[in-house]
């Protein structure tokens, strides 16, 4: 029996949690933007941290690899968004002085008359009828158009959107930077609070997180990296067989970032590149009358659909199960739950945060488990 | 005035050892390090203090990495299956513990108690792994110097080990 004592504290125990939830509650509104870059910053060194180790091995001192870094990828990263701007723009510009010299509306009625004409009857039967599929086509086209006019309009909300974000990145950049320079410190005085004797236990805990977050990260970084490559080589293929298309290599990175986020991610890194090949060839004849073998692919879209089709089965069945192999060993159907809770509590950030995440649950329920079987050895 | 000036620029040279690198020297790990080696060690381990009759670790429990006593003391001991207590060592100042742990994550063999109010340095598995991987070096001479303790240790238990073969043989 348990004696009054131990009901106290069990009480005590659970009525300062409870209030501390509450308090969690009341504040967070004010401190989440900060902890989610706290977050980011953590995450971003648990993928520089091999390169800054290495630097300190190689140069003496870890403040020359920490400065080696923050240079090399803010240079990197300076250098994406500068030269995608700048392509960015010509690109838009040219697409809204194609757009005005052709009769938009003519140019998909024609293609949907033709792509029905060569299809097989069984299929335009099932397929919603011509002047639906049009007047939705030429919608969504009169909307892309609006949107980029709209674009030099709204140049003064923008500059404020990205005044905003450059705030926030170059926050996460200090964080990211201290991180780097002190986390063994961080680290050891993080382990200190843990009482005698979950001390070990919790090392353990620390140590096998650290382990796995770092495995993943690293390994879809790597995955990432080589979904822009392949992406690059596939389009710049599709370049030499006529498809026209432009901002090649910056296509090819979005692809291989919107890989990060499982299962979503692929289909994303499609879209800019159907939407380029519309833009370039809108007018050509030879890229509206294109054919896939026999299929009609007008503005070669089939062709950069299947495309990244084989670069996805390439990285889901050769890439990813090397680079990042079992690092996380969750179900299949545990990461599509954790993306559904992911993305429903944050939308896309929680989306790419939320395998990581159930990784670490999943660490956690294990020494939990193990303690709780375990706990007479402790 | 003159040597207060020199004596102001290398004041960081002649820097008091702390009693934690004092403790370390003692340790056969980390033998013949420098000193500067003895600081980056220092940053890495964990100072941990136990009150009396505190377990450190128990016997069974999954092995994290070794302990070296700083003042205070600690007992090994195992308990047979009638519960009765079989000390292996008490040990003091200097001392050290649990070394094994540092390579593979088998269950203690024993227990370990402090029998004092104890101020322990722990050692882990994963420290030694960030060592190895930020300064390799360093960490190829802590697995060599851990080698040479377990050979020793190997050596007296194989000495032990023909002593008793020849007494039972002479007996």
């Amino acid at each position: 029996m348990a004696k009054p004592t131990d009901s106290w504290s069990q009480f005590y125990r659970l009525a300062v949690g409870l209030l501390l939830i509450y308090g969690l509650t009341i504040i967070w509104p004010y401190i989440s933007s900060v902890v989610i870059m706290l977050v980011f910053a953590f995450l971003f060194t648990t993928v520089l941290l091999p390169s800054v180790d290495l630097l300190e091995r190689k140069l003496g001192k870890r403040v020359f690899g920490v400065l080696i870094i923050t240079v090399a990828v803010t240079g990197g990263i300076g250098l994406f968004i500068g030269s995608f701007i700048s392509q960015f723009a010509g690109q838009a510009k040219t697409f809204i002085e194609q757009v005005s010299k052709y009769n938009f509306e003519e140019i998909i009625k024609n293609l949907v008359a033709s792509l029905f004409a060569k299809m097989p009857a069984f299929i335009t039967a099932i397929l919603p009828q011509g002047d639906e599929l049009t007047e939705w086509l030429t919608g969504l086209a009169s909307n892309v158009t609006t949107y980029f006019q709209n674009l030099i309009s709204v140049a003064g909300d923008l500059v404020g959107a990205i005044g905003s974000a450059f705030f926030t990145g170059l926050m996460v950049l200090i964080f990211t930077i201290i991180v780097m320079q002190n986390y063994h410190n961080f680290k050891r005085s993080m382990v200190h609070f843990i009482p005698n004797k979950y001390f070990e236990v919790g090392l353990r805990l620390t140590f096998n997180i650290e382990r796995q977050v770092s495995n993943y990260l690293r390994g879809q970084f790597m995955a990432a990296a080589s979904v822009a490559v392949m992406s690059i080589i596939g389009l710049l293929i599709l370049n030499a067989l006529g498809a026209n298309l432009t901002l090649v290599i910056f296509i090819g990175i979005i692809a291989g970032l919107a890989n990060l986020i499982p299962l979503v991610g692929p289909f994303v890194g499609m879209v800019p590149a159907i939407l380029i090949a519309i833009m370039n060839n809108l007018g050509n004849e030879a890229a509206i009358a294109h054919k896939l073998i026999v299929i009609p692919s007008p503005f070669y879209i089939l062709d950069i659909i299947l495309m990244f089709i084989i670069v996805q089965q390439l990285d889901n069945n050769i890439v990813t199960p090397k680079l990042v192999g079992e690092s996380v060993g969750l179900h299949p159907l545990m990461v599509m739950i954790a993306l559904l809770i992911g993305g429903t509590l944050l939308g896309p950030l929680g989306m790419l945060l939320a395998v990581p995440t159930a990784g670490i649950i999943k660490v956690i329920a294990q020494e939990i488990s193990f303690v709780s079987r375990n706990a007479h050895l402790l | 005035m003159k040597s207060a000036l020199w004596e102001n620029i290398f004041k960081g040279w002649k820097k008091e050892e702390s009693a934690t690198v004092l403790t370390l020297k003692q340790v056969p790990i980390f033998e013949d390090f420098s000193n500067r080696e003895f600081r980056e060690i220092e940053k890495l381990i964990h100072q941990r203090t136990y009150k009396p009759k505190e377990f450190i670790f128990k016997r069974l429990a999954p092995g994290e990495g070794m302990y070296i006593i700083l003042s205070g003391g600690v007992e090994i001991y195992a308990e047979d299956a009638n519960g009765s207590r079989n000390v292996f060592a008490v040990l003091d100042e200097g001392d050290f513990f649990g070394e094994m742990s540092l390579l593979d994550a088998e269950p203690r063999s024993a227990s370990a108690i402090s029998v004092d109010h104890s101020e322990l340095l722990g050692f882990f598995r994963s420290d030694l792994m960030s060592i190895l991987d930020r300064n390799p070096d360093l960490g190829n001479r802590i697995l060599l110097n851990l080698a040479k303790v377990v050979v020793e240790r190997l050596r007296h238990t194989n000495n032990l080990l023909t002593e008793a073969q020849k007494q039972a043989s002479d007996g």
